[in-house]
This record gives C-alpha cells, sequence and structure tokens, in this order.
C-alpha cells in the first residue's frame, strides 16, 4: 500500500476544529457533521478539516496527546515495554505529518512536537525491525502484532510476508525430501 | 436552506441499509480486495447502490449556489468514495488479468446463488482468456509441433498463491485457527482476540473473511 | 497500485526458466543411442554407461524421473558437504551472485528431485536465507540510494530487495516531503478529455 492510501484512511478519522461560520449539520455520505457555530468547537473528519483550514474557514484545534511532554512519555514507555504500547491514535503518524504541516499557527512549539513524533516512530519502527528479524530467525509462520498502527505495519509490507512466503515455500520443498528419506531408513 | 442531502436512505432490494453502512461495506471489501490474494465475491450490489447514491448527491448538489461552502465539501467526499470504488475495481480486474482460467474455472463450480465475479467482470474474463488465447495462438501456438499446441497447458499453472502471508485483525473474538506446522514443528491452535492483530497464512482464516469475522489490513 | 503477490515459480516465469537452466552432473546408468553430441568431450555417437555429462537442470529431472531412471542426479558443487559447510559457517558473507545466481530456486529443484542429501540442501537454504534476511531489510528500509553489496544477493533476495527498497524510498519521501497526492492515472484524464471533445463535436 502506498503512503499516501495510508494517509487517505487516516483522514477519517475526527479533529476538533473551531469554524468562523455558522451553518446548519452537513448530511455527507459517511454520516452527520455540524451544525457549525462560530467560535465553538466541533469535530470533523480530518480531509474536510484540512480542507476548511486552507480556505481559512476554521481554526484547527491539536489532539491532546499531540504535545511534546506527553510523546516524550510515550516513548520512554515505548522504550521501556518488551512489547508495542498502544498509541493514542490509530493512525498517529499520519495525523502529526497533516496537522503539523497545515497548521503552524494554530499549534504552539511545533518543531519540537515534529521533533518529539519523529523520535517516537523511530524508536518502534527500530523495535519493529528487530521484532521481525527474530520472527524469522526463530521460524514460525504467525505472530502477533498488537497496537500497531496501519503505516507501521506498511513499512514491512511486502517485505515481511514476501520473506515468510518465500521461507515457507523453501520448506515444503524439502518436506517431499524428508519424508522419502524416513521412508529409505526402514 | 435546510440540507437534507444525504438524507435518503438506500433501499436495496427489501432491505434498509443506511447509507454509511453501505459505504463502510465498500471500504472493509476494498481492504479485502486489496491484500487478499484470491478473489473475493463481488460486492457489485453495494457498489451499484453507492453509484447510484453519488449520482442522486451530483445533481442535487447542482442546484446549489457555487459559494455555499458545502458544495465543495460534498464534491470532496463524493471524489473519496469514488476513489475507493475504482480501486477496489480496478484490483480485482488485475486479479482476473492474472489468473483468468483459474478463476472462470472455479465460477463453473460455484452455485449461481454465490458468484463471485460480477456480471460485467465474468464476461470480461471470458473475452480476456478468448484474447490469450488468440495471442498465444497466433503467435506462437501455431508454429509448435502439434502435441505442444494446447493453450489450457500454460495456463494451468498461474493461480493465486493461498500460503501467502497476510495481515488481519480481528473482528471478534475466533477460536481454534490451525497454523500448519513446518518439517520441525507441529500443527499449532490460535485463538483471535477481538481486535488483535496478526500476520499469518491467508489459508487457514479464508473463510473467515466471508463471515466478517477478520478483516485484512 | 499493483498487486504485490510473492514470486511463485509459474509457466511464464524468466526466473524460473533460468534456475531450471543451471547445470547438474548426469551419470548414464543405461546407454543412449544417437545423443552421444551432448558430451562435449565426446566423438562417440551414443551416450556409454557410466558417462557423467553436465546437463541443465530441466533434461536432468526428465531423465531422472523416468523408471528405470536413464541418469542419476549428483549435486552440483555448491551444493556439496564442501560449499554447504561454508554457507552454514558464515550465510551472510558468501556472495552468491557469483558463487550461485539462483541459488535458492535452483537449491529447491534440486531438493524435489529427491536426492540423497536434499534434507541437508534444504536446511542450508532455509538457514541462509533466515541468516541473510536482516541484511536485506535493513539495506531495503535504511537507504534511498542501491547498497552495492546487493549485488552479493541471489537473484531471489534481489527481488526481495528491490521490493522492500521501493517501499522503503516511498515512505521516506512521505515522511520527509509530507507525500503525494492521489491523482488520476494520465490515461483516465486523456479518457475524459476526449469524452468532453466528441460532446463538442455532437453540438
Amino acid at each position: 500500500m502506498d503512503p499516501s492510501e495510508v494517509e487517505f484512511i487516516a483522514e477519517k478519522e475526527l479533529v476538533s476544529i473551531v469554524p468562523n461560520f455558522t451553518n446548519s449539520e452537513v448530511h455527507l455520505i459517511s454520516g452527520d457533521v455540524g451544525p457549525f457555530r462560530a467560535g465553538l468547537p466541533v469535530n470533523v473528519p480530518i480531509w474536510m478539516a484540512l480542507n476548511l483550514r486552507q480556505r481559512q474557514k476554521c481554526r484547527i484545534i491539536a489532539p491532546d496527546w499531540l504535545d511534546v511532554e506527553k510523546l516524550e512519555a510515550l516513548k520512554e514507555e515505548e522504550k521501556s515495554n518488551r512489547f508495542f504500547t498502544k498509541m493514542p491514535s490509530e493512525h498517529y503518524m499520519v495525523v502529526a505529518q497533516l496537522l503539523l504541516s497545515a497548521v503552524d499557527d494554530d499549534i504552539p512549539r511545533v518543531e519540537e512536537i515534529r521533533m518529539a513524533v519523529k523520535d517516537l516512530w523511530d524508536v518502534r519502527i527500530s523495535k519493529l525491525r528487530s521484532s521481525v528479524d527474530t520472527f524469522i530467525k526463530t521460524g514460525g509462520s504467525h505472530a502477533r502484532l498488537d497496537y500497531l498502527t496501519t503505516m507501521e505495519i506498511n513499512s514491512v509490507r511486502p517485505l515481511l510476508p514476501h520473506a515468510l512466503d518465500f521461507i515457507d515455500r523453501l520448506q515444503k520443498a524439502s518436506e517431499g525430501a524428508s519424508r522419502r528419506d524416513m521412508a529409505s531408513q526402514d | 436552506m435546510e440540507d437534507t442531502f444525504g438524507e435518503d436512505d438506500y433501499f436495496g432490494e427489501d432491505e434498509h441499509i443506511p447509507a454509511h453502512e453501505v459505504l463502510q461495506t465498500l471500504e472493509d471489501a476494498w481492504l479485502n480486495e486489496k491484500f487478499c490474494p484470491d478473489l473475493l465475491p463481488s460486492q457489485d450490489s453495494y457498489v451499484e447502490a453507492m453509484m447510484e447514491q453519488i449520482q442522486q448527491m451530483e445533481d442535487n448538489l447542482t442546484k446549489l449556489k457555487k459559494t455555499d461552502f458545502r458544495v465543495e465539501v460534498h464534491h470532496m467526499e463524493l471524489a473519496r468514495i469514488r476513489y475507493i470504488i475504482t480501486s477496489y475495481l480496478r484490483t480485482r480486474i488485475e486479479k482476473i488479468e492474472q489468473n483468468t482460467a483459474f478463476i472462470l474455472e472455479q465460477e463453473t463450480t460455484r452455485s449461481p446463488e454465490n458468484p463471485h465475479l460480477s456480471e460485467g467482470e465474468l464476461n470480461y474474463a471470458r473475452e480476456f482468456l478468448a484474447l490469450q488465447e488468440n495471442h498465444q495462438k497466433q503467435l506462437v501456438l501455431k508454429h509448435v509441433p502439434p502435441p505442444f499446441q494446447d493453450f489450457m497447458s500454460t495456463q494451468q499453472s498461474l493461480v493465486p498463491n493461498l500460503r501467502s502471508h497476510i495481515f488481519l485483525r480481528a473482528k471478534k473474538d475466533v477460536n481454534g485457527v490451525v497454523i500448519e506446522g513446518d518439517r520441525d514443528t507441529r500443527d499449532e491452535e490460535v485463538d483471535l482476540e477481538e481486535n488483535s492483530q496478526h500476520i499469518m497464512q491467508y489459508k487457514p482464516i479464508a473463510n473467515l473473511i466471508h463471515d466478517g469475522s477478520v478483516q485484512l489490513i | 497500485m499493483s498487486l504485490c503477490q510473492s514470486y511463485v515459480p509459474n509457466y511464464f516465469s524468466i526466473q524460473d526458466i533460468l534456475a531450471t537452466q543451471e547445470k547438474v552432473p548426469c551419470k548414464f546408468e543405461m546407454q543412449v543411442k544417437h545423443l552421444g553430441f551432448l558430451d562435449p568431450g565426446s566423438d562417440k555417437r551414443d551416450i556409454e554407461i557410466g558417462t557423467s555429462i553436465e546437463l541443465p537442470l530441466w533434461m536432468a529431472s526428465v531423465l531422472n524421473s523416468q523408471r528405470p531412471s536413464i541418469a542419476e542426479v549428483g549435486l552440483p558443487k555448491i551444493f556439496k558437504e564442501a560449499y554447504r559447510d561454508i554457507m552454514k559457517a558464515d550465510p551472510c558473507v558468501v556472495d552468491l551472485h557469483k558463487l550461485a545466481q539462483y541459488f535458492y530456486e535452483f537449491g529447491m529443484c534440486l531438493c524435489m528431485l529427491k536426492h540423497r542429501e536434499s534434507s541437508e540442501i534444504s536446511s542450508v537454504l532455509v538457514e541462509s536465507f533466515k541468516q541473510r534476511f536482516r541484511q536485506i531489510l535493513d539495506w531495503a528500509q535504511h537507504s534511498t540510494i542501491e547498497v552495492p553489496e546487493s549485488k552479493k544477493l541471489d537473484e531471489t533476495e534481489k527481488m526481495i530487495y528491490h521490493m522492500g527498497r521501493e517501499v522503503g524510498s516511498s515512505l521516506y519521501l512521505w515522511l520527509t516531503e509530507g507525500g503525494s497526492l492521489i491523482t488520476a492515472a494520465d490515461m483516465v484524464i486523456q479518457h475524459k478529455k476526449m469524452k468532453l471533445t466528441q460532446k463538442d463535436l455532437l453540438h
């Protein structure tokens, strides 16, 4: 899957905006949004928030996890945890990328937040890579990947599935041989 | 002005399925199709329903003033939905083109109530296979000695690899999935907890996609 | 966005054609008339019993599968014990491109011929790949440029590596530049333009 497709999926997530206009509910096919009252926060999908922001019709409120201290705490938890920690958002990386690049003046300390998100991402990706390597080396064709986000899973696709498929083929080729070896030992 | 667009629910045959559910079904089907090595049952009734919904929306939108902020928002949503549908259909066509003979043969073994190909896809598959056969015959097969002129024997080998590994999320608790062991390990039985994510071979969970227990991710 | 199926040998696969072209020593167990020309070192008309000739795997497997078998298939150098031990010692340093471009595919075909030493061969194949995979993973995800050491990979490993690199690059681009928009294919845009022009022509 292309990263832009992961982004496409992530854009459905809701974010809080403060519109500068008033309008009744909008009945989208995917559900209702609004009503919009100037100055009052309302939740809309990110794709819509970005569009409205671009047209200068709203201000975007950063989700509360998009904060330097909170992100650093998450990073520390991730480092000390053997498994993967649950992220505040299924698409934390995409949401961060999208919101931080669209809204420099709405969100304070943008650069620091960007760094904090990237650090968290790097820790998790590096852990993922080691886990993948261990998984391949110890064999087996099944693993549990709770709390990995879509973009992270996508980073090892198709490398990991293809490697597993290949090992499966290598082992199947031998199975014919082993059965024959066992038979010839009679 | 009251915004009544999108309030119309879709009446599918005798059922009353809300539009947002149709959309969710299509999104799930899109992802499943993208990651599945095999061709899944077609969701063409949902596709048609959504296309109708889109058409209706577009007609309604022409009645609004161009400056109405909702126009752009609705158009954006429609573009998103169209993308999902076209990507879904394109993925299916790619699979059909790759494993044409196998897919057609499988289709003949299925009961008429459970087709995997939509009517359009079935026609396309047949035409495509005929084109391939003709192309190969003209280019190569008619020039080789008679025992080797059989087109179908070359097609036999193009089948989807059902042993491929896929990523999935369990939508509900599923017990007793059997993971095949290899030369050094025995078969293993695993339980999939609701919302857990896994990587494993496609074969053992193939039927779980059909009943909605798992979603490919 | 095209389908991302892992490689499986099939009738049309060039990889498979080349892998099965690799030579194996064949010891003839019966006389074969008129095929003496297959042995470059002989000027006889027939192949005599006991002659050993290097033949491509696709031919060897046919000769071997007849009952009684026409020729016994030996092991090529790279799958003999000495080389297997080298692979076992440190699979990561071996230059497979030089040693055996189609190491895995060729090895798998040999195993399927049910040779006496097949299970040892398959162990080497599986273990080597498992060890070497870490390198492929790192090279694919770390660099935006092609790593020179990747030239030492066997052909199947290269396929996996290139696939991984493509993904790694697009992820890197997305992370650094904020990614690209999903755009309509040129063909679709042209088609739409054509339709519009046709509509105009009808008026």
